[in-house]
């Protein structure tokens, strides 16, 4: 044994090396390998590794144009990117160094970024890193930033799904199912601001009151689910119907402006509506008057105005006798 | 957006009620409890003490003490296909049983990495001699160190190893393992296989 101070020339040989760098690569002067790491081994399983050519084993990535470990030093000092030509898609990450005297090159390697895959593809297990490689910490990591990732992505779709369902309940009439009030103004200002042109068609109930007053509320519901269920029935998906108010509702049927077609739709509604129905052994009678109005004979038309001309339009139907529906032009407002 | 151990607890407590007994009995619990919602979401935040609430609400529907309604949680945490995440982040501990019992103090660190705000109750292992522990727990919540308990229990079958396990009567829990290379254990691959 010499006195050389400690450290001055380390002898841990091969087996310390592996233990320190399980991915180590010792390569003679004319690039071969003579040994390498036990984690190295496994990444090129089925390769003749040593006695090979490095080049025949490795496609250098960077440093650019180099190809043998000679150039790889000479070019890119001490770092550089490599993949083992039998899985291209594992990178790796190296140092290396011309070891003095001996004429030989130590590399030591590192899965860098594709840590995850490689772990899969090879099967590795903690045995296979260093000690004080981050290698565990990072797969952890990876994997507890996907649990959380998805325990949010879960969260926003159950709140999602508690907006929506809220909404609903917001627009809906809980009575008859229908739209309310809320609704069907929103849906006017859309189809208004959106250009697109529309009838609305303003119904109230006649002779509702004396339901009523003569058989009680219990009967009055009933004959309002009754008309929710017939006014469903006589539109369609995109139109929107709407309850307003007490036994007023509204039609808005985007798209259909022909005169004829927006009578014959109020025409079919009230014929409907005025079936006697029969509510606990007694006949419920109403009827419905309709004031319909269209978007385009407004020159700039607005959700509030066409609703008032609407309702003028009602009026009218009101005054000419009930059971009828009347079709507003202009009003001259 | 965070997460405090109260959801978390109230999560899996919700969970391994649902899963184990049933919605009707979880439901049954929320009534009991006089809850206004019956869905606790892991990553909003409850009323501190909220958790060890309900819990004994669980406890008395459940009828057994709540203790043990801790323990099986955390029991049902690790071993539930449902929540295999659990089982592998723990996993990551180390490679033996013991080493994984080593790794218990960096948990709040770890969890940390992840999510930042999420504050976990402190753990410190003391290695009393061979193959015997003392881990301690220090927590707000009533009911940590028993879920603990539970979540131990299950990882020393998960590695294989046969050991006894015992909360003392304050926030301390003996491990003496028996036998590390007891039983099989199950299978863990660092990686999850390629979706």
């Amino acid at each position: 044994m010499n006195a050389a101070p400690l450290g001055h020339d380390i002898g841990i040989g091969i087996a310390g090396l592996s233990q320190f760098m399980p991915m180590y690569l010792l390569l003679d002067a004319a690039g071969h390998v003579v040994s390498a790491g036990p984690t190295l081994l496994r990444v090129l399983e089925g390769q003749e590794v040593i006695g090979a050519r490095f080049h025949d084993l490795f496609e250098v990535r960077s440093p650019g144009g180099a190809v043998t470990v000679a150039e790889v030093l000479d070019r890119a000092g001490q770092r550089f990117r490599l993949a083992p030509c039998h899985r291209p898609r594992i990178g790796l990450r190296g140092l290396g160094m011309r070891l003095p005297g001996e004429e030989g090159v130590l590399l030591n390697l590192t899965f860098g970024i594709d840590l995850v895959s490689a772990v899969r593809d090879f099967g590795l297990t903690d045995a296979d890193f260093a000690a004080t490689d981050l290698a565990m910490e990072l797969l952890y990591l990876a994997e507890a930033n996907a649990s959380v990732t998805r325990e949010l992505r879960g969260l926003n779709l159950r709140l999602e799904g508690a907006r929506m369902a809220a909404e609903e309940e917001a627009m809906t009439d809980p009575l008859t199912g229908l739209r309310n009030r809320r609704a069907a103004d929103l849906f006017l200002e859309r189809m208004c601001s959106a250009r697109v042109p529309f009838g609305l068609l303003q119904m109230d109930l006649d002779f509702f009151k004396a339901v009523n007053d003569t058989l009680g509320h219990a009967a009055g519901d009933f004959v309002l689910e009754s008309v929710g269920r017939i006014l469903r029935e006589q539109v369609r998906a995109e139109d929107c119907v709407a309850r307003i108010g007490g036994d007023e509702f509204v039609i808005v049927l985007p798209n259909t402006i022909d005169p004829q077609t927006l009578q014959a739709v109020a025409g079919r509604i009230i014929a409907q509506v005025s079936e006697p129905l029969e509510f606990a052994g007694n006949l419920c009678r109403v009827s419905a008057s309709i004031g319909i109005v269209r978007s385009v004979d407004r020159l700039s038309p607005d959700a509030p105005q066409l609703m008032a001309a609407a309702d003028r339009a009602l009026y009218a139907a009101k005054h000419a006798g009930r059971s009828q529906a009347v079709l507003l032009v202009t009003d001259g407002s | 957006m965070g997460s405090d151990m109260d959801a978390l607890m109230l999560r899996s407590l919700q969970g391994y009620v649902r899963d184990t007994f049933g919605p009707q009995i979880w439901q049954a619990i929320c009534c009991h409890a006089a809850l206004s919602v019956e869905t606790f979401e892991p990553m909003l935040r409850y009323d501190p003490g909220m958790a060890d609430r309900v819990a004994s609400h669980a406890a008395d529907v459940l009828g057994r003490p709540v203790e043990t309604v801790w323990e099986d949680m955390g029991t049902y945490l690790v071993t539930n296909p449902r929540h295999e995440g659990v089982r592998r982040l723990l996993r990551f501990g180390g490679s033996s049983f013991a080493d994984f019992l080593h790794s218990l103090e960096e948990m709040p660190g770890r969890a940390r990495l992840a999510m930042p705000d999420l504050v976990l109750p402190m753990v410190t292992l003391r290695e009393i001699g061979p193959d015997q522990f003392e881990v301690q727990c220090q927590s707000r919540l009533k009911g940590m160190l028993r879920v603990l308990v539970g979540m131990l229990t299950a990882m020393a079958d998960d590695y294989g190893t046969l050991c006894l396990i015992d909360p003392d009567a304050g926030d301390c829990i003996s491990v003496r393992i028996l036998d590390s290379f007891h039983g099989s254990g199950r299978r863990f691959d660092l990686a999850l296989p390629e979706k």
